[in-house]
This record gives C-alpha cells, sequence and structure tokens, in this order.
C-alpha cells in the first residue's frame, strides 16, 4: 500500500513533463494537422543547450534559462519555415517522412553537440535534496519540475483563452479554411505553433536532463509522450494533461511492481504495450474527437 | 494521346492494352537487364557482390513497404522490426529445430506476416495516422521481445544463421553463388509485386489511398485491404530480413533501430512512391549511401577531430536526413518522377508538353 | 457481334464486340422484363421509417421510399432537406437510429457499404470522389472490384487466370466508355479532365459495378444545357436499355418533370408528397415549400 501511493505521488511528478511533453505534441497536431515525431528531439537539443550554458560557460540559471527558450523558439521557426511550408500541399505522408527525419536530424545534432557523450549537469541547477511528507520522499527537483510544467500549462491556456492570437489560433484548430476566409494568417498561426511547440520541449528537455543526464537517451521520453498523446486524445489539450500524468504514475507502478517480474529494460515497452490496449479498447482516445465524414 | 507508349504503337487487342512491356525493344532491354544483372558478380570483386546483395536483400523489403505505404497509403515506422522478425525467424529455427533454410525462408515471410496484422488490426479500423502509432509501439515491443527472450533467441548476443544447403550442386557458401540466389528470389519478387500493382487488389489498395470513403461505397471492404496490404508488405520484409542475414551469417537486434525504419520511408520516398521503380531506387540510393559513408567519414573524422565513433554515428543521421527532407521539399515524388519527366521529354522533343 | 463467354481462353487474339451487347449479357441475366404500368411494378428497394439525427440535428423523420422496377424516382426538396442523407443512409454510409431497409425483400439495414454495393445498390456522388490517381480507364475498371473472380495469390502470380480476367474486365470497362462516350479522355488522370467528365467518368463507374438500383446525387448539377441534355439521354439510356431503375436526386425541375416517373417531395426531413409529376406539380404543400407560384 505504501508502496502504492508512493508510486502514484513520483508518478504524478514526473507526469507533470510528460503532461507537457504531450502538450507540446498536441499544440502542432492540432493546428498542422500533422503529428510532429520531431519534437522527441528537440527535447535533447533543449538539454544540450541548457547544459553548455551552465557547465561549459557558466552562465546564471536565468540567463542559461532564456537563451535555451530563445534557441527552442529559433529552431521552431527554422524547423516550421524551412520544411514544413514548402510542404503546406502535399499528402500527409510528406509531412510526416519529412518530421521523421528532423527527429533523427536533431539526433544527429546533439550527438554532434554533446561529442557523443552522456553528460550530467554537475551540481544540478534545481536545488537537490528531498521533502519528507509522512513516508513519502519527495525530491525536490521532481517537485519544482512539475510546478515549472503547471505554470507553462496554464500560461499556454491563458494564452489561448484570454489573448486575440490565442483566438486565432483556436479558430485555426477547427478549419484552415475558414480562417483563412476570417483574415487570420494561417501560415503566421502554424510559426506561432511550432514556436511554442519547441519552447515546451526545450523546457521539458532542461528538466529532464537535469533528472536523468544529458544524453542521446532522452527522445525515450519524448515517443512515451505519444504514447500520452494517443490515451488523451490526438486533438484535446486535456486528455494531453490527464494522459500524461497517467503515463507518469504508470511508469512509476511499473517500476514498482511489473519492473520485478519480466526480463530486461521494461520502462521503455510498458507504455507502447498501454498504446496498443488503447488502440484496441478506445482507440480514439479519452477525449479525442470523432470526425464524421460528410460524402 | 498516351505519351507513355512509343510513336506508333496502337492496341488492338486487350491484352495488348494492358502490357508493361508493350514493344519488343523493351522487352529485349528487359532480358538484356537481366542478364547483365546475373553476369554482373563475374565482373567485380567481393566487395561489389557485398553491396549487390544487400541491394536486392533490402529492395525486397523496400517493396513490402511500397505496398504498404506507396500504393495503400498507410504509414508504418515498424518495417525494420518485422525485417528482424523475419531473421530471427530463420535463426530460430534453424538453432532449435534444425530446419533447412528451404523451409525456414517462406516461414520468415510468413511469421512477420502474422505478426504484423495482429498489430495492425486495431490501426487498421479507423483511418489517419494509426497505423504509424501502432507500428511504432510493434518496434518496441518486437525489440523488447526478441533481446530479453534469452532462452529462444539469445537476447542481444545475436544469432548465427546458416546458408542455405546446395541446390543442384551449387554451393551457397560462396558469396557469387549467393548473390545469384538472392537475385533470382529478387526477381521473384519484384514480379510478384508488379503484377500485384495491376490486378484487383492492387487497385484495391490505391482506391483506398486515393479516396477511402469513395472505395468503401463502390465495394471495397477497406479494413481487410488495409489489413492485406500490410500483411503483405510484411511479408516481403521478413523475406528481406531472412536473406540478408543469411548473407551476414549472423543476426543481431541491435542492427534494426528505429532509425532504420524511419530510412527505410525516407529512401521510399526519394526513390517515388507509388511505383515499383521508385522502390528499387530507393534501396539502391540506401545502399550507395551507405557504402558512401563507411568511406567518406574518415574524412569527417580528421575535420572534426577527436573521437572517432561519433562521427560516424552523426553521419548518417545527419546527411540522409538532410537527403532526404531536401527531396520531398523539392521533388516530393522521388527519382521515378524525375525519370519519368527525362523520358517524357525525350518523347515528346522538340515539344514542350 | 461476337458472343462473349468466360471461356476467353479460345478466343484470345479475337476482337470483342464494341458497343452495349457486352454490358447487357453482365446485366440482363440477373433481371426480369418490367410492367409497363408505373404503380403495378414490383418493388425493389423499400426504405421505411428512416430516422437520423446528428445531436440534436434531426436530418430524416419518418422517411419512406419505395422504388420500384424499372422506374426512375427523382426526390427533389430544398437544400437541407435530407436527400443527401437520406442516400447516404441507403447506401450503408450513416446508420439509421430508426428504421429498416429492405432490398428485394432481404433486410439490409445495418449491412456495412461494401456489401451493400455487391449486392447491387450503387451510387454516385455530389462532390465527385473519383480515385485522383487513376486514369479513366482505372477507375471503371476498380469499379468492377466484387465482380473480379481471382483471389490476390492468383492476381500476384497472373498467368493465366488473372491475365484472361484483365483482359475480360477491361473489354466491359470499354464498353462502359463507349456507352458514355468516354473514349477520348480514356487513358487521361482523372484529375486533369473537367468538371462534366468527371460526373461522366462517377456514372460509367457506378454503372461497372452491375447496379441493380442506381442512385444518383445530382448528376447535373453545374453543367449548362448541351451537358444536362447528354446526362438527361445517359440517364434515360441506362433506365430503358439496360433496365436498371434509377433514384435521381436533382435541382433542375425541368429534368425532373421530364424524365421521372415517381418523385418524392422531402422538406427539413420529412417526406411531405410522393407521387407522378403530374400531381407533384399541383400540390400545395409542394408549391409552399419548394416550387413557388407560376
Amino acid at each position: 500500500m505504501e508502496e502504492t501511493v508512493k508510486s502514484i505521488v513520483l508518478g504524478l511528478c514526473s507526469g507533470g513533463i510528460y503532461a507537457l511533453l504531450a502538450v507540446s505534441y498536441v499544440v502542432i497536431y492540432k493546428s498542422t494537422r500533422v503529428f510532429p515525431f520531431s519534437q522527441a528531439a528537440v527535447l535533447i537539443i533543449g538539454a544540450y543547450i541548457m547544459w553548455y550554458c551552465l557547465i561549459a560557460w557558466h552562465l546564471p540559471i536565468w540567463l542559461g534559462f532564456i537563451i535555451t527558450c530563445a534557441g527552442g523558439a529559433i529552431l521552431g521557426m527554422f524547423i516550421e519555415r524551412a520544411f514544413m511550408r514548402p510542404l503546406v500541399g502535399q499528402p500527409i505522408l510528406a509531412p510526416i517522412v519529412v518530421t521523421l527525419c528532423l527527429m533523427l536530424f536533431l539526433r544527429g545534432l546533439g550527438i554532434l553537440m554533446g561529442k557523443g557523450d552522456i553528460q550530467g549537469f554537475g551540481e544540478s541547477f534545481l536545488p537537490v535534496g528531498a521533502w519528507k511528507i509522512g513516508f513519502i520522499h519527495l525530491p525536490k527537483i521532481q517537485v519544482y519540475g512539475f510546478i515549472l510544467c503547471a505554470i507553462l500549462i496554464a500560461a499556454l491556456m491563458l494564452f489561448y483563452e484570454k489573448t486575440r492570437t490565442g483566438l486565432g489560433m483556436r479558430v485555426v484548430h477547427e478549419d484552415h479554411v475558414v480562417a483563412q476566409n476570417l483574415g487570420i494568417n494561417v501560415k503566421r498561426i502554424f510559426q506561432y505553433s511550432w514556436i511554442i511547440s519547441c519552447i515546451i520541449a526545450v523546457v521539458a528537455g532542461m528538466l529532464l536532463g537535469n533528472i536523468q543526464g544529458v544524453g542521446l537517451a532522452l527522445d525515450a521520453n519524448g515517443l512515451i509522450a505519444i504514447a500520452a498523446v494517443l490515451f488523451g486524445g490526438l486533438e484535446s489539450f486535456a486528455g494531453a494533461i490527464i494522459a500524461g500524468l497517467a503515463i507518469g504514475i504508470l511508469q512509476m507502478l511499473t517500476i514498482t511492481y511489473i519492473a520485478p517480474l519480466l526480463p530486461g529494460e521494461t520502462t521503455m515497452m510498458i507504455p507502447f504495450v498501454f498504446l496498443l490496449l488503447i488502440l484496441f479498447i478506445k482507440p480514439y482516445g479519452l477525449f479525442g474527437l470523432v470526425r464524421i465524414e460528410r460524402l | 494521346m498516351n505519351i507513355n507508349r512509343p510513336c506508333g504503337t496502337f492496341d488492338r487487342t486487350y491484352f495488348q492494352a494492358k502490357e508493361i512491356y508493350r514493344t519488343p525493344l523493351r522487352k529485349t532491354l528487359l532480358v538484356l537487364l537481366i542478364i547483365g544483372m546475373y553476369l554482373l558478380p563475374f565482373l567485380t570483386g567481393d566487395y561489389g557482390i557485398s553491396i549487390l546483395t544487400l541491394i536486392c536483400a533490402f529492395t525486397i523489403g523496400m517493396l513490402g513497404l511500397q505496398i504498404i505505404t506507396g500504393y495503400c497509403g498507410q504509414i508504418s515506422i515498424g518495417h525494420a522490426a518485422f525485417m528482424g522478425v523475419g531473421m530471427y525467424t530463420v535463426g530460430i529455427l534453424q538453432r532449435h529445430f534444425g530446419l533447412s533454410f528451404w523451409v525456414c525462408l517462406p516461414l520468415a515471410g510468413l511469421v512477420p506476416m502474422f505478426i504484423g496484422m495482429l498489430f495492425g488490426v486495431p490501426a487498421l479500423r479507423m483511418k489517419g495516422l494509426y497505423l504509424a502509432f501502432a507500428t511504432l509501439a510493434a518496434h518496441f515491443v518486437i525489440v523488447y521481445v526478441i533481446s530479453n527472450w534469452r532462452s529462444v533467441t539469445n537476447g542481444t548476443d545475436g544469432m548465427w544463421m546458416k546458408r542455405p544447403g546446395s541446390l543442384l550442386g551449387i554451393d551457397f557458401v560462396k558469396d557469387r553463388n549467393y548473390y545469384l540466389l538472392v537475385l533470382t528470389i529478387t526477381i521473384i519478387m519484384t514480379y510478384l509485386a508488379t503484377n500485384l500493382a495491376r490486378t484487383k487488389l492492387g487497385r484495391s489498395f490505391v482506391a483506398v489511398r486515393d479516396n477511402d470513403i469513395a472505395a468503401e461505397v463502390m465495394g471495397i471492404n477497406i479494413a481487410y485491404t488495409k489489413i492485406l496490404a500490410f500483411g503483405i508488405g510484411c511479408f516481403f520484409a521478413g523475406i528481406s530480413g531472412a536473406l540478408g542475414g543469411a548473407y551476414y551469417e549472423y543476426v543481431n537486434i541491435e542492427w534494426f533501430g528505429l532509425d532504420d525504419s524511419i530510412w527505410y520511408l525516407g529512401f521510399l520516398v526519394v526513390g517515388g512512391f507509388g511505383s515499383i521503380f521508385g522502390a528499387i531506387a530507393g534501396a539502391t540510393v540506401w545502399k550507395v549511401m551507405d557504402e558512401f559513408s563507411t568511406l567518406v567519414t574518415p574524412l569527417a573524422e580528421t575535420f572534426l577531430g577527436g573521437a572517432s565513433f561519433y562521427a560516424s554515428a552523426a553521419f548518417s543521421l545527419v546527411i540522409y536526413s538532410l537527403i532526404i527532407i531536401v527531396f520531398l521539399v523539392f521533388e516530393p515524388r522521388g527519382i521515378a518522377h524525375r525519370w519519368e519527366m527525362i523520358k517524357r521529354s525525350y518523347r515528346l522533343h522538340p515539344f514542350p508538353y | 457481334m461476337a458472343e462473349i463467354t468466360r471461356d476467353i481462353t479460345k478466343k484470345r487474339e479475337q476482337r470483342y464486340s464494341y458497343g452495349l451487347m457486352l454490358l447487357r449479357e453482365c446485366i440482363e441475366k440477373k433481371r426480369p422484363l418490367t410492367n409497363p404500368n408505373v404503380k403495378e411494378r414490383k418493388v425493389l428497394l423499400r426504405a421505411e421509417n428512416i430516422s437520423i439525427a446528428f445531436g440534436k440535428l434531426q436530418a430524416l423523420n419518418n422517411v419512406m421510399v419505395e422504388v420500384k422496377e424499372g422506374e426512375i424516382l427523382a426526390i427533389i426538396g430544398p437544400n437541407g432537406a435530407g436527400k443527401t442523407c437520406l442516400l447516404n443512409v441507403i447506401s450503408g454510409f450513416y446508420r439509421a437510429q430508426q428504421g429498416d431497409i429492405y432490398m428485394e425483400e432481404k433486410r439490409i439495414t445495418h449491412y456495412s457499404s461494401h456489401k451493400i454495393a455487391e449486392l447491387g445498390l450503387c451510387r454516385t456522388f455530389q462532390n465527385i470522389a473519383l480515385y485522383t490517381g487513376l486514369s479513366v480507364t482505372d477507375n471503371i475498371i476498380a469499379g468492377r472490384h466484387p465482380h473480379i473472380g481471382y483471389n490476390f495469390v492468383a492476381g500476384m502470380i497472373y498467368f493465366p487466370w488473372a491475365n484472361e480476367e484483365e483482359a475480360y474486365q477491361r473489354a466491359i470497362a470499354e464498353d462502359i466508355i463507349d456507352f458514355l462516350e468516354l473514349e477520348h479522355v480514356r487513358g487521361s488522370v482523372v484529375g486533369m479532365l473537367a468538371y462534366g467528365l468527371r460526373k461522366r467518368v462517377e456514372l460509367g463507374r457506378a454503372l461497372a459495378l452491375e447496379p441493380k438500383i442506381l442512385l444518383l446525387d445530382e448528376p447535373m448539377a453545374g453543367m449548362n444545357l448541351d451537358e444536362k441534355e447528354d446526362m438527361a439521354r445517359f440517364i434515360i439510356d441506362i433506365n430503358e436499355f439496360l433496365k436498371i431503375p434509377i433514384v435521381l436526386i436533382e435541382h433542375d425541375m425541368g429534368v425532373v418533370m421530364d424524365i421521372a416517373d415517381r418523385i418524392v417531395v422531402l422538406d427539413f426531413g420529412n417526406m411531405i408528397a410522393e407521387g407522378v409529376p403530374e400531381e407533384i406539380k399541383s400540390n400545395p404543400k409542394v408549391i409552399a415549400a419548394y416550387l413557388g407560384a407560376g
């Protein structure tokens, strides 16, 4: 019982980062109808940029944070302008293959940046140590990470609800042609979606690099977040958040209960078994939209 | 006016109308090409034979992916994993049951076919990207199962495979003879795939890709069609894996990462969708790039200076993805389309169109 | 003209006949002749009490439609009346929440679309849904899908079964192309064709399915007078020569009054009138809802 509660609480904390990643996927998918597999590798770039700022150049944390976010924004702008914009009219296969190849390209870039080694953050930029609540040890890293994720997601939701650009993005979510007829610059909205998504992914990469070490294995988290996106529904933010937390809890429960039973590295595989189960049982996800086709 | 036929060829019977190689010249060229491919190993050394064998083996896999993605429009990110399943099927059957290679080969196609259909059934009921996610999941599950089922698959240490036993007195231990065997099987599989493209099932694949709502209302069972496309594609992948594995006489699941599945898709795009020539072109470009990268990587290492291993790993990731993206942006229909345009400009010369 | 039988191997190089003989032979084997009096003919398709709602929007409300042998039934009504919806329900694309559909006294309500197409209920689409990558001939041969005889393994091996079968199907497709006067665009990819030609290719594809009933959704939308007359001629030819009953959704009242045997009028999902054109023209409810006075 204790173990279960511990797993659930720790899972919630790490689930915050999965929720953040899931939101980054959903932001682009809702706007452009292209599923951006490349965000899994943007994590790695974010972690490496932060590492360079903190360890190689010895900058203070807040400056590193700003530089990393700026780097993410520039990366998003560049990807959208150079790779996704020329493919706007093409069948769905072309952008998907481009995002997949971008994932590998960014991975290669990560190898070149990090010279192939796994780096640690040394003294991590989030405080170490843990709080003790009852019988649970909550590492401070996880809690601060969770709070940062919550702040980011709340800021994003406020952006969508309150600002004019957010309203424009919500219209583009519904229908591109209608949005264009209403005078909304759809291509700029695509830019914004990619920039927002890359910033979010880069922040998630920073946090994960802190927890798991900066290296190429980080994109495994990105791929696990894909299972979260499918669970929550491809077009739903609420679903992405809830599913991200659920996947985090699932990971922790796996480590506690299932990993001792099965040989080898199960933490990578179990979310995908879960994905297949979702496809069998509730293929459109928790809050996914089923589109009625018209002939 | 049909510009795909040379000037002056008219069809008098329906049998003539549907021929692929219509004129005597084209038929002769096809025969010469096949004879040339058989004679090629006698001209090149062992290195050339190894490249050619791999090109042929990967062509079969590419044909499978062309059927799934190019003809039926379903995106599969797990193709390399099914190749691995084919390889391991042969390895397991040879090691634990002592079956000969000839028996293992069709099974090496059927086992990935059924496993693929198993993973594909939930995703193919629905329209959209869901097969991509299901095959992504399938990739990780398959890699996990193969890596950890030590008793059967020897885990991450890999398995030894044996080349086929001698047939008609030809010994396949020699690379050249093995290449001729692989070439024969490749020609057979290409023949099957070409025929598939122009028959009832192939047309239903294209119908499902182009307009699946209309296809359903016009009498095509789209779930059955999609599952069959995925199954046949995985069959080709399994056979490709078996032949490639028997060439190396050793298989290891670590050779089949997610990267390889994505290169499959990417080089299929480079070769061209929707045509057999595109699949062959894509596989050829891929393997030639592989060889090119092994030649160029030492230069890159001296250029970058420093640790050696990471340059080779990064090289393939960066350069291949750039090539694929450049092709997608500038020539999305691939080499096959560009070749068609060149042929068309030759036929229509001096008119522009 | 030559007699076409399944035993093509003996006639490998023979010229197949042009014109409608081949098509007629396919279809006429399955259907008897019709009674000249429209009201006494046998009912082929019966849709009873069809109701379907999308959320709160009631698209169809207890609609009853009968299609008799060999007739041309026109469904008319203002936009949003649910005409295309009715066709979608009959062809199995939408699932009605209430109601039954009987085809030749067989209950086909919950059959999936492809099974209904195999049974002989074929349709065209209001916004054309052709296979855009294929040529005109390939589209029509693709329409032959349920009636092609070999399985896929035989297809991959190709010689000799699939070879013969493909030539036979091509002959049938060419006959349809001749009937619809599409010879000049036979090899073009349909994405390149004009709108009127694409509608004809759709009609050809629906014909290729060997329909027992043909459902046409606004076949004359967006055409000028010449093209409308051509299309009307084709529809009448299909109806009289091939003896296929046709259900026609159409907005052009001139065409409807001229060629329809019976008319059904829908308005906001309800059926408000049904009968021969003379009755409908003078029906006050129809005039109020749709036709307007004068």
